[in-house]
């Protein structure tokens, strides 16, 4: 049995709060193809950043060729024959592949872009590979395909013995595809080990020879992919442990948020919702659940008002008369739909101010706390410190800046915040990505309780155990389609996984 | 002494050590420059009384510089908009002659107008076309500049026609002097008056605290349900209207009439007035006073000392300089700790 | 139109737009590199001083050239300084820059040459023989100084660089997208700081250009403005050498034609002309402002996260 010309041995990870990596090991031979399969969070990219020197390991030790790999930064793992092709890619827009290849150049060249050179590298590359490359094209101007392309020429001009790609079709439309499947098995058949990450077990089943599925941080099964069945797949990939439903029956009362048909084009014109239609009702927890890209991020943007769809109907029965169609923010909160934003340092607060005047920040429209245009720092002031009580915020008083506050903290805040005046519609995308076990309870049992008095909730994650714990009725979004909503008791977490994780 | 305090200190020296270089390279004592300086501005009425006429301009453009820049508006064009509000003003008040006590505040909100026009123009340039403000609004001081120059030797000149510089404004509307004495006039209540107002108002106002947020985070603006154009638009507006109310308070205060470069010196100084404040109203009153004790000062060192007035420009520079390098260390610091 | 005339206009237009025109091409290589010095008028202010006094102490133009040219160099290396190490904001600490360069000049003038303007040794235009006695093109295209000549080469140089070089894809690279430079070895710090000191240069021969070849003397505040014209035309020129001279001479004939409008249209009065140069600045800048070409990066201060 030759050496593997990559050992992964008990390599393990920890970051505050949560063990990313636990003891994996793996193995990948000259010339396989390696399928990493997990769901967001088992640990995949963990894994991948250390491979890529991005990240080092807490424990265990890693080989290429039997030898120890020196993986300290990124240059180490390119010099050590670690090649990667990221998700995002790190090509600059505004120059032309040429330019891009120059720049993934380690050679260091001589005062000139040797042109001629990179040409009859790339020129070669393209052959072997049987794609086409455009030296003198804009990055910008490329499909995303011929794209990924260039990252993957221009990964290879090191001439790495192994390639990892993270994630490689999520961007891809389905006839690319096979394109880049057909590329990654001629490069197996140069010799080159491929690590190929990805949640979709579609394109695992398709292209790789082995398979290793990651579930929370942990290797969970292995084994060839011929021999493997897609149900067994998705067993070992989201578990069958079944989590028991503790929280009361609720009968769904009137529709308060409805949607029909709802489309938004990219920017390359395919379409990131693709016709979507559904209902919330009050007293109703509605899950919406996807893989990121799919379109899940857009909808909820879309809904909270913060983007304008392309086609479709939004109608909102809140407070007051029915609005109809999409509306903007300010229309929105005036009437009670509450968001909790999915990127909270981005979108939600600031952190430079006063917990009190981030707590002032959603309440000039309903005017709530500026009446008159005035605002009314001492009530913002007074309920903000309630709350600091209430949810048990660890914070000295309403008067420090909210970047003091830790995470957790901070999403609490936002959460009591935003489910302060009761609104009948709230929006919660991802609202427990990131946090502590305690927070992500509690977070959890806030937005039972509002479901429990009247409002309807939309929430959006990725955590299967939430959805249960959580949700009467849950929806998959995958490519830009909606499958769903169902009740949770007439589905099983294998089915959404099975939404989830490949083609309808 | 904690390390940061000590660079704060490091600074503070540099700012003080640079300026009197130059003064050693004229030729001068720093020491008895220093002494003349802040004895004239500071140890007589004559002085001081200067110092205070120069800080009434300075604090309401101050005012308006601080305004557009808690919006993340560079807005530069304070002087070209002091110009438009002075130019405005003048021109309407021949209308304002029989209009009694009216007459005072309608030749002001004449001048406000003038430069909220020309604040209004940035601010469309800025949403319709994405602009950048920075250059535009710098461009359009040069264009105002020339606007003055015409009016003075055109449309606007004195009856008898000689010199280039505007007809004289009507009693009614000058601006009374507070002491016969000196050059201070009532337009010192104009500019505490605003400073004030303009405190209560950003710091008390949704609409000051939309242009905090805005000037801190347009996505989180948009996530509050706030309009970013709108804002801009309305902040320029207002920025302009400050600059213009300081054009016509400086002609009915000081000059009576439109001259050449009436206005030198003011729009960049306001800049490093309201920066030092932190853009904060109440504060801007002070920093003025202080860049009019440059100001006056120099000109005090040029007549007693033969020191050419341009070290003003030196002096104020190099404080710019340190307050950026002292916010950078305190920043650096607070990161580290 | 008369002959003479246009050959006049023409040859003015561009003998006058490259003070404009060389600091416009500094700035361009600067902001091209992800960084923006409103503050060159400042620094073209000292350039023209330094020029002035160091063409007459040392009796060549070439003497004040290189006075200037260092002066300009050190200003603009303090500036880096300050907004690449310290990361103070770029826009404020160039209009800190513009004041400073004012004081500087204005201070060291009165102190050295008393304040008064004076004749000084200049770089005459050029007398190339057949080549200049050619109609209309001989004075308009061989008929100006050495320094023009010098300037067009510089920014067919500039050009070669940026497309062709490994430092001017790294410069390039470091304006675009400064993480995806920084994962490729290069260091953005450093390439933006030498752009910053490399457009602080041009900004002071700009200013030299104006004092000994255009004006041939020194005025207080001569340049009114030039160095934020400068700057509408890296962005009329869209951050290309070749399109940022282009505009420069735009505003160079927008300068030589109001002049003569002057002349040729009596009853408007003449500062609506003097106004023209800089209303056609604010029209490109609103034309042109978004414009695909921006440095994504520009204006925003980098730190590397390489060591882990």
């Amino acid at each position: 049995m030759s050496t593997p010309l990559l050992a992964v041995d008990g390599v393990s990870r920890r970051f505050p709060g949560v063990l990313a990596n636990d003891e994996v090991s793996l193995t990948l031979q000259r010339g396989e193809v390696l399928g990493l399969l997990g769901e967001n969070g088992a640990g995949k990219s963990t894994l991948m950043n250390i491979l890529a020197g991005i990240v080092s390991p807490d424990a265990g030790e890693i080989r290429v060729d039997g030898r120890v790999a020196d993986l300290r930064t990124p240059r180490h793992a390119a010099a050590a024959g670690i090649g990667m092709v990221h998700q995002h890619f790190t090509l600059i827009g505004a120059m032309s592949v040429c330019d891009n290849l120059a720049l993934g150049e380690r050679r260091v060249g001589g005062f000139l872009v040797d042109r001629g050179a990179i040409a009859r590298r790339a020129a070669a590359l393209a052959r072997e590979l049987r794609i086409e490359l455009d030296l003198d094209a804009q990055v910008d101007a490329l499909s995303v395909g011929q794209q990924q392309q260039v990252e993957i020429v221009k990964a290879l001009s090191g001439d790495p013995a192994i390639l990892i790609l993270d994630e490689p079709t999520a961007v891809l439309a389905p006839e690319e595809r096979a394109g880049l499947f057909d590329l990654l098995a001629r490069l197996a058949a140069k010799g080159t080990g491929v690590v190929l990450i990805s949640h979709r077990l579609e394109d695992i089943m398709a292209c790789c020879d082995r398979v290793v599925v990651l579930r929370h941080g942990r290797v969970v099964g292995s084994g060839a992919v011929a021999g493997l069945a897609r149900d067994d797949l998705i067993r070992m990939v989201i578990g069958d442990e079944i989590v028991p439903v503790e929280r009361a029956p609720a009968v769904p009362g009137e529709a308060v948020l409805s949607v029909q048909d709802l489309v938004l084009h990219r920017a390359n014109g395919t379409p990131a919702i693709d016709g979507a239609s559904f209902t919330v009702h009050r007293h109703e927890i509605v899950a919406l659940c996807g893989v990121e890209g799919n379109g899940q991020s857009e909808l909820v943007q879309i809904v909270a008002g913060m983007q304008s769809p392309d086609g479709g109907t939004i109608d909102y029965r809140l407070r007051g008369s029915p609005l109809i169609g999409p509306q903007g923010v300010a229309t929105l909160r005036q009437h009670g739909v509450a968001h909790i934003a999915e990127d909270r340092l981005r979108h939600a607060v600031l952190g430079d101010l006063s917990l009190a005047d981030n707590w002032l920040l959603t309440a000039l429209f309903p005017r709530a706390l500026a009446p008159h245009g005035w605002l009314d720092r001492a009530e913002a002031a007074r309920q903000c410190t309630a709350a600091l009580r209430q949810f048990d915020i660890k914070a000295r008083d309403a008067m420090v800046p909210l970047a003091h506050l830790s995470g957790g903290n901070q999403q609490k805040l936002v959460l009591a915040r935003e489910l302060h005046d009761e609104p009948p519609l709230v929006i919660a995308a991802h609202p427990t990505r990131g946090l502590d076990a305690r927070t992500i309870a509690f977070v959890q049992g806030q937005l039972l309780q509002a479901r429990d008095r009247g409002a309807g909730v939309l929430l959006l994650t990725a955590d299967l155990d939430e959805v249960w714990a959580l949700a009467d009725r849950v929806m998959v979004m995958s490519a830009g389609r909606l499958h769903g909503p169902v009740p949770v008791g007439s589905t099983s977490r294998h089915q959404v996984g099975h939404w989830m994780t490949g083609p309808r | 002494m904690s390390g940061l305090a000590l660079r704060q200190g490091a600074i503070l020296a540099l700012a003080l050590l640079v300026p009197s270089l130059f003064v050693m390279l004229a030729g001068k004592d720093p020491v008895a420059t220093w002494g003349v300086l802040l004895g004239y501005t500071l140890g007589s009425w004559d002085g001081f009384s200067d110092v205070l006429v120069r800080a009434i301009p300075l604090t309401l453009l101050g005012l308006g510089v601080a305004v557009a820049f808690r919006g993340g508006i560079f807005n530069i064009g304070g002087e070209g908009q002091l110009i438009a509000g002075a130019v405005l003003a003048v021109a309407a008040s021949p209308l304002l002659q029989g209009l009694g006590w009216f007459a005072l505040p309608l030749y002001l909100l004449a001048g406000m107008l003038g430069g909220a026009a020309a604040g209004g123009v940035v601010g469309w340039l800025r949403t319709r076309y994405s602009a950048n403000e920075i250059i535009v609004t710098i461009l359009m001081n040069y264009v105002f500049l020339q606007l003055l120059t015409w009016v003075i030797r055109g449309p606007l000149q004195e009856p008898m026609g000689f010199l280039p510089r505007s007809f004289v404004i009507g009693d009614g509307l000058k601006l009374g002097l507070l002491d016969a004495g000196s050059r201070l006039h009532a337009g010192l209540f104009v500019a505490v008056a605003a400073a004030v107002v303009l405190q209560v108002f950003l710091t008390r106002s949704a609409f000051g605290f939309g242009l905090d947020v805005i000037g801190r985070s347009a996505e989180v603006a948009r996530y509050a349900g706030i309009r970013p154009a709108r804002l801009v638009v309305l902040g320029l507006l207002l920025s302009g209207a400050l600059g213009g109310l300081a054009g016509a308070v400086e002609i009915a205060g000081v000059f009576h009439r439109l001259e050449d470069n009436f206005a030198a010196g003011l729009g960049l100084s306001a800049i490093a007035v309201a920066l030092m404040a932190g853009l904060r109203p109440a504060l801007i009153p002070f920093t003025a006073i202080l860049f009019g004790i440059f100001h006056v000062g120099s000109g005090a060192l040029q007549r007693q000392l033969s020191l050419p007035f341009p070290l003003v420009w030196i002096v104020q520079g190099v404080v710019i300089l340190a307050f950026l390098a002292a916010r950078a260390v305190q920043a650096q610091h607070g990161r580290r700790t | 139109m008369e002959l003479a005339l246009l050959t006049g206009l023409l040859a003015a237009g561009l003998r006058l737009s490259m003070s404009i025109g060389i600091a416009a091409l500094g700035e361009a290589v600067a902001q091209r590199s992800g960084t923006i010095n409103v503050g060159i008028e400042g620094i073209m202010l000292v350039g023209a001083f330094l020029a002035a006094y160091g063409a007459l102490t040392t009796g060549s133009p070439w003497g004040g050239l290189a006075l200037a040219v260092l002066g300009g160099m050190v200003l603009a290396g303090i500036q880096a300084w300050f907004t690449i190490v310290l990361r103070t904001d770029q826009i404020v600490t160039g209009i800190a820059f513009v004041i400073l360069g004012l004081g500087l000049s204005g201070f060291l003038f009165r102190i050295s040459m008393g304040g008064a303007p004076s004749s000084l040794p200049a770089f005459r235009p050029l007398d190339l023989g057949p080549l200049t006695a050619l109609p209309l093109v001989g004075p308009v295209l061989f008929g100006q100084n050495i320094l023009f000549y010098l300037a067009l080469v510089a920014a067919f140089g500039i050009w070669f660089v940026m497309k062709r070089t490994r430092l001017g894809l790294a410069i390039r690279a470091c304006g675009e997208n400064p993480a995806a430079a920084d994962a490729a070895g290069i260091r953005v710090n450093r390439v933006r700081a030498g752009c910053t000191v490399f457009g602080g240069a041009m900004a002071a021969l700009g200013g030299a250009y104006l004092a000994i070849a255009q004006i041939n003397s020194f005025v207080e505040d001569m340049v009114v403005g030039r160095g934020f014209l400068a700057i509408a035309c890296v962005v009329f020129g869209r951050w290309h050498p070749i399109g940022v001279l282009l505009a420069a001479i735009t505003f160079g004939l927008a300068e030589a034609a109001q002049i003569r409008l002057q002349t040729w249209v009596p009853g408007v009065p003449y500062q609506f002309f003097l106004m023209l140069p800089y209303v056609l600045g604010i029209a490109a800048l609103a034309a042109m402002a978004r414009s695909a070409a921006l440095p994504k990066a520009l204006g925003r201060p980098f730190q590397s996260h390489r060591r882990r």
